[in-house]
């Protein structure tokens, strides 16, 4: 069956118009990875990890050509036996916008990505 | 990162309303602590912990390679001869230097060579930092004002003071001063008036003087009766001559005691005060030889009528002047307000007084020829301060307008030293502006005149003292003036840069000046003699008409007339009539004698341009207003002269 052109353009609208979570968990992955592999902790990289983490995902996410746009945080922290709690909430389109958490752990330390996407 | 984003949205989606609602809260991480971890924990007590807000900096050191010096001498003897040439063979070293000379290279390599020896000569010489780079450029005229201060009293050490008669500055620098101290009002009641005269020290500190010692004098000269005047040898610190009041001279020596070395004998002296003595060039002092002193070498009777020499004639000198640079010549001024130039070759009285000039009213009080222009001279006396020109002898060139107060003395600003050097200039102030002279009046008021700048009035004026000034004496430097007053105080008087310095034009404006003046002067006193000879070719030629012709004649001529223009029927009537013109002609000769109409004339004119004219006037008047006086007088002889022929026909 064939889709008229302006199907297609109905349909991408519709694409576009989504926050697919599993894209940008891939990417955060991705960043993540990248940036800081299988490094152990070091208390002097870490800023310099936590903004490439940042940089990274910010530059992958726009290449995505989404109308949207990005929040994202990052949070390293070390293992060494104390708790984290962290939460968010958010008061916006539920249709359109989402949000997308990735936490990532080696041995020495963890690393908490969030992405927020929000529709133009 | 891109900046730019393009999107595409419906048209129906923009600007749409959002619709917003809430999310979460939802819990992105929790992962509780180890409990495990804290036994490792060891509490440390207690934690020293410092805090910088400044930001922080990190000192340094560096050092650039020092660089070494070395202290070398080298003496180079010529050398680098090739072996095959003996030195001590000046053949030898003759030819080889010719044939070095006519190398090819020769020329170039000492050129190239010249190039360093020149920068190596130059870094030797030193640098006049005060060298004027721009010979076109005007030197940038100061623009202070002339200011004058007091530096430094002296006092008449005696009780009661008396009035100062004269100054001297010692030769070596001019480091003391001599004033001499004297009463010499006529008649005057001295009981015990001190005799004595004294020499301060003035010390000289860089380009200032400091008095050492202005309280105590540093010698005292103790003469029999008061000095009038005293005056340095101009070659020796040690030695002075005085003038006294007896009319005696005696000679001093500063290193033999407080009293006179040689005195000349009261028979052979002076019949009144000395008022002037003078050092001469030679070894022998002012008519006075030094080494024999029992009578004058020379002597000059002041008369200047023409008969024979007396003594009853002779007019009282007041000031002398006397010129090293012309050593030949003195000029003499008089009581009776004349100037009379001398000299000193000459073989009678009449050629000894080569020139008279009528200067002043009262006497000439203070005479000094320009130091740069000789043949211009100051003269000082009644109410004005008049500069002559020698060429011309009626009547001054310049003149100071009458003053309210008398003038007692006055003098160039000297220019002894003409140092070329630049930097001597500064350092010793010496070259001073050949336009300036200071003249004493008797208020108390020292003025000082730049003939250059301004000739209506003083450039300025100090009241030094609230008494009469009797003398003044200036320092060779220039900016120092010493002044005496009447009641015997001596006050060192400074100027200010400006009134001493000399500019580059000076010299040229001042020729121009004196030069133009002259000949002004010498026009008007041509004009003035064709007149005056008009009028004596009249008058002699209408007295021997008058002596000649009796009254017969005068009835000829009348009679030929007859035959002309005029008719005369009545005889009385020619009688009444040349009785007539005889009666005026012998009135007007009765009151005015040739000589004394010039007088009078002169008189009238000096009354008339009272002041120093100035550039623009300096020509007009001179040529124009005096002569209408003249004119009326030659035309009232003219009218005379008519009636002379008239009475003739």
């Amino acid at each position: 069956m064939e889709k008229s052109n302006q199907e297609v353009l109905d349909q991408d609208l519709q694409e576009e118009g989504q926050f697919v979570v599993d894209d940008v968990s891939k990417i955060i992955k991705d960043a993540i990875e990248t940036v800081i592999g299988g490094n152990a902790y070091s208390q002097n990289k870490v800023n310099d990890w936590t903004t490439s983490v940042v940089e990274c995902c910010t530059s992958e996410l726009t290449k995505l050509m989404k109308p949207y746009k990005y929040i994202v945080t990052c949070t390293i922290m070390q293992k060494n036996g104390a708790g984290l709690h962290t939460a968010s909430s958010c008061y916006w389109d539920n249709n359109t916008d989402g949000s997308c958490t990735v936490r990532w752990e080696n041995k020495t330390m963890f690393c908490i990505v969030s992405v927020y996407g929000l529709a133009i | 990162m891109d900046v730019t984003y393009a999107y595409q949205k419906k048209r129906s989606e923009f600007g749409k309303q959002c619709l917003f609602s809430d999310k979460g809260p939802e819990l992105i991480d929790n992962f509780a602590s180890n409990k495990k971890f804290l036994h490792n924990y060891i509490i440390k007590d207690p934690v020293s912990r410092t805090t910088l807000c400044a930001p922080i900096q990190a000192e340094h050191h560096l050092n650039t390679t020092r660089a070494e010096y070395v202290n070398g001498a080298m003496n180079h003897v010529e050398g680098g001869w090739p072996k095959d040439v003996n030195t001590a063979d000046e053949e030898q070293t003759k030819r080889y230097r010719r044939k070095v000379e006519k190398d090819e290279g020769f020329h170039h390599t000492v050129m190239q060579l010249c190039r360093n020896m020149e920068n190596c000569i130059l870094q030797n010489n030193a640098i006049n930092i005060y060298q004027q780079y721009f010979s076109d450029v005007e030197p940038t005229p100061l623009v202070e004002r002339s200011s004058a201060r007091t530096v430094n009293v002296y006092q008449d050490q005696s009780i009661p003071t008396r009035p100062v008669t004269h100054i001297s500055w010692s030769p070596d620098n001019q480091t003391k001063l001599a004033i001499s101290h004297c009463d010499l009002t006529f008649q005057a009641k001295v009981p015990d008036q001190s005799t004595r005269s004294y020499i301060w020290q003035v010390e000289r500190i860089s380009s200032f003087l400091i008095s050492e010692n202005p309280n105590t004098p540093l010698h005292t000269l103790r003469p029999e009766h008061p000095i009038v005047c005293l005056e340095y040898n101009q070659k020796d610190p040690n030695s002075l001559v005085s003038g006294q009041f007896n009319g005696q001279v005696a000679v001093w020596d500063t290193r033999k005691g407080h009293e006179p070395v040689e005195l000349s004998v009261i028979e052979n002296s002076y019949r009144d005060p000395v008022h002037n003595v003078l050092w001469i060039n030679s070894k022998s002092g002012t008519e006075w030889d030094t080494r024999k002193m029992s009578e004058p070498t020379e002597t000059l009777i002041l008369d200047i009528s023409k008969e024979d020499q007396s003594m009853s004639n002779a007019l009282g000198a007041s000031c002398l002047e006397y010129e090293t640079t012309i050593p030949t010549r003195f000029m003499v001024g008089t009581e009776q307000g004349k100037v009379i130039s001398c000299n000193r070759k000459g073989k009678t009285p009449m050629e000894k007084m080569t020139f008279k000039f009528s200067a002043h009213f009262g006497p000439v009080l203070a005479l000094q020829r320009n130091p740069a222009f000789l043949k211009n001279f100051l003269t000082v006396g009644d109410w004005t301060a008049r500069i002559w020109s020698e060429d011309c002898r009626e009547s001054s060139i310049m003149w100071t307008s009458f003053h309210r107060a008398l003038l007692t003395d006055g003098a160039w600003s000297p220019t002894r030293f003409t140092y070329p050097n630049l930097l001597y200039r500064i350092f010793y102030h010496v070259l001073s502006r050949l336009s300036v002279f200071f003249t004493t009046r008797s208020d108390g008021i020292l003025d000082v005149w730049d003939i250059l700048q301004q000739q209506k009035q003083a450039c300025l004026g100090v009241k030094v003292c609230d008494e009469p000034l009797r003398c003044l004496r200036t320092h060779e430097m220039g900016r120092l003036v010493a002044v005496g007053n009447q009641k015997g105080t001596t006050y060192l008087v400074e100027f200010s840069e400006n009134l001493s310095m000399i500019n580059k034009n000076d010299k040229m404006l001042l020729t121009a000046m004196f030069e133009r003046e002259s000949k002004r002067e010498k026009i008007l006193e041509a004009r003035n003699r064709e007149i005056r000879l008009k009028q004596r070719a009249k008058s002699s030629h209408m007295n021997l008409n008058m002596d000649e012709g009796g009254e017969g004649e005068v009835y000829q001529g009348i009679k030929k007339s007859e035959d002309g223009e005029i008719m005369f029927t009545d005889n009385n009537v020619v009688q009444a009539e040349a009785e007539f013109y005889l009666c005026i002609e012998q009135e007007t000769k009765a009151n005015l004698p040739p000589e004394e109409a010039e007088e009078e004339e002169e008189e009238g004119e000096d009354l008339q341009h009272d002041q120093l004219l100035d550039d623009t006037e300096g020509e007009s008047p001179g040529s124009s207003a005096p002569s209408p006086e003249p004119d009326k007088d030659g035309k009232k002889k003219k009218g005379k002269g008519k009636g002379g022929k008239q009475k003739e026909k």
